[in-house]
């Protein structure tokens, strides 16, 4: 139980880390039969169509249920196959998950109880190309933002300037220009 | 360059000062209109935008002794008590203290209550719903440097109101430009937390509001949720509506590099956050 709760959370973490993930790899689905391999048994998530799939961690009857999920696409939450095989080691995949980025799923490898790799199966929007699927805000250099010269902007956004500062404000100059 | 074309419209400006800045109303010129007709017209909004502003400062500056918050300040008022306009803004602030993990938070550390956070985003909120109601397609209203716009600048078309943030280091000059409103201007066009987040157009054409908080801000409403260091010097958020994009703005010069992370999870917007070394942390949109 100790270990399908870990396992289960990793996934959950996993599907986390994914939404981290700008890359738009498109494995072929091959989660039937590497979790049929590994394991003979499947949980379907119980969560609900929160993004982080930590909704489902906790999803029970996992071990016993012999129904694999088809991986539907309502279904939501990361929880894969676990059970006491896990302990063994194996390729498990995750639910299918709509989060507002589009389709997310997951495939993890364990050994010993271990994570050893997790690799993003699904990562499409809902025309089935690649998309960014995180709004993460990144480091950037100040040649790549968006460029502006005051010249050919309409307004001024900037930290709340008093009425004394906005005397000698681009706001104000352009103001001066439409009176 | 995202900007494809200059607004083919003359712009006009009025101002008024309020809350302690100076609040801009600009439309575009309407060529089917009579020129005293068009002036009129903008000089009647501006009335109605200066009168909102001016009743809640009436209400809420705590630079007037005067006014209710600070005879709540004072303990003379209890919020119980309290009018419904100021009750409605202490629920909402309150609400954003949660929603933000207590990074926004409506009260001083000593306590006091202070609703200064969200008023100035309420106050443009208020006046963007007169002006839409007044009949005003295209406009674009920046209050001390927080902008929500409608339509175009150029009426008929689907160019966007160009948008330039400061500067921390240099006022006098842009860090960056952001594309506000445009053809999508209505919020609900975008199918709920699904719009593709990679196309810097569609992106730019959801968002009316921009909201830029500073660190060395005026009326200290910003209380570091991190004691320690500040993060950001600078933090703009652009979103659906103009609260959203100020508060989280707010939040993220309070709460740090966690917090902006936690925003731009959760909520649909696009972030330029300047840091205390001056590098940059860019959300997509913000994009060349």
């Amino acid at each position: 139980m100790r270990i399908r709760a870990a396992v289960s959370a990793a996934l959950a973490s996993a599907g986390i880390l994914l939404v981290g993930w700008q890359s738009g790899v498109h494995v072929a689905d091959t989660r039937s039969a590497a979790a049929a391999a590994a394991t003979g048994n499947q949980a379907s998530g119980t969560g609900t169509t929160d993004s982080s799939g930590t909704a489902s961690s906790g999803s029970s009857g996992s071990g016993g249920s012999a129904a694999g999920s088809s991986g539907s696409t309502g279904t939501a939450g990361a929880a894969g196959a676990a059970g006491a095989a896990a302990k063994a080691g194996g390729t498990y995949d995750g639910e299918v998950v709509q989060t507002r980025f589009g389709t997310v799923q997951v495939q993890i490898i364990v050994k010993s109880g271990q994570i050893t790799d997790v690799t993003a199966l699904k990562l499409t929007d809902a025309e089935g190309r690649s998309m960014q699927i995180s709004n993460y805000a990144a480091p950037i250099l100040r040649d790549e933002v968006l460029q502006a010269q005051s010249a050919n902007v309409q307004t001024v956004g900037g930290a709340t300037v008093t009425s004394d500062a906005y005397l000698t404000s681009l706001q104000a100059a352009l103001d001066a220009a439409n009176l | 360059m995202q900007q494809t074309s200059e607004p083919t419209h003359r712009l006009r400006a009025r101002t008024f000062t309020c809350m302690g800045t100076v609040i801009s109303l600009t439309v575009p010129t309407d060529a089917h209109k009579p020129p005293q007709a068009a002036a009129d017209e903008l000089e009647a909004a501006t009335a109605v935008v200066e009168r909102l502003f001016t009743e809640l400062d009436s209400v809420f500056s705590l630079y007037r002794p005067d006014s209710e918050a600070s005879r709540l300040v004072r303990g003379e008022l209890a919020l119980p008590a309290a009018s419904a306009e100021m009750r409605a803004r202490y629920e909402e602030a309150a609400e954003w203290r949660l929603l933000t993990e207590g990074a926004f938070t409506p009260e001083r550390p000593d306590g006091g209550l202070d609703l200064s956070g969200i008023v100035k985003g309420h106050a443009i909120r208020e006046a963007g719903t007169s002006l839409l109601a007044l009949g005003m397609a295209n406009w674009c209203l920046n209050a001390g440097g927080d902008v929500l716009v409608s339509g175009s600048p150029s009426p008929g078309t689907d160019v966007p109101w160009w948008a330039g943030i400061v500067d921390p280091a240099d006022r006098r000059t842009l860090l960056a430009g952001f594309p506000l409103g445009g053809g999508f201007s209505a919020p609900s066009f975008a199918p709920a937390g699904l719009a593709p987040l990679s196309g810097k157009t569609a992106d730019g054409g959801t968002r009316v509001a921009l909201a830029t908080s500073g660190s060395a801000e005026r009326g200290d409403h910003i209380w570091s949720a991190t004691a320690g260091a500040v993060e950001f010097l600078q933090v703009s958020v652009a979103a659906a509506d103009v609260v959203t994009a100020d508060v989280l703005a707010t939040a993220i010069v309070a709460g740090g590099v966690s917090m902006l992370n936690r925003a731009t999870v959760m909520w649909d917007i696009e972030a330029l956050a300047v840091r205390a070394n001056g590098e940059l942390l860019a959300t997509g949109g913000f994009r060349r």
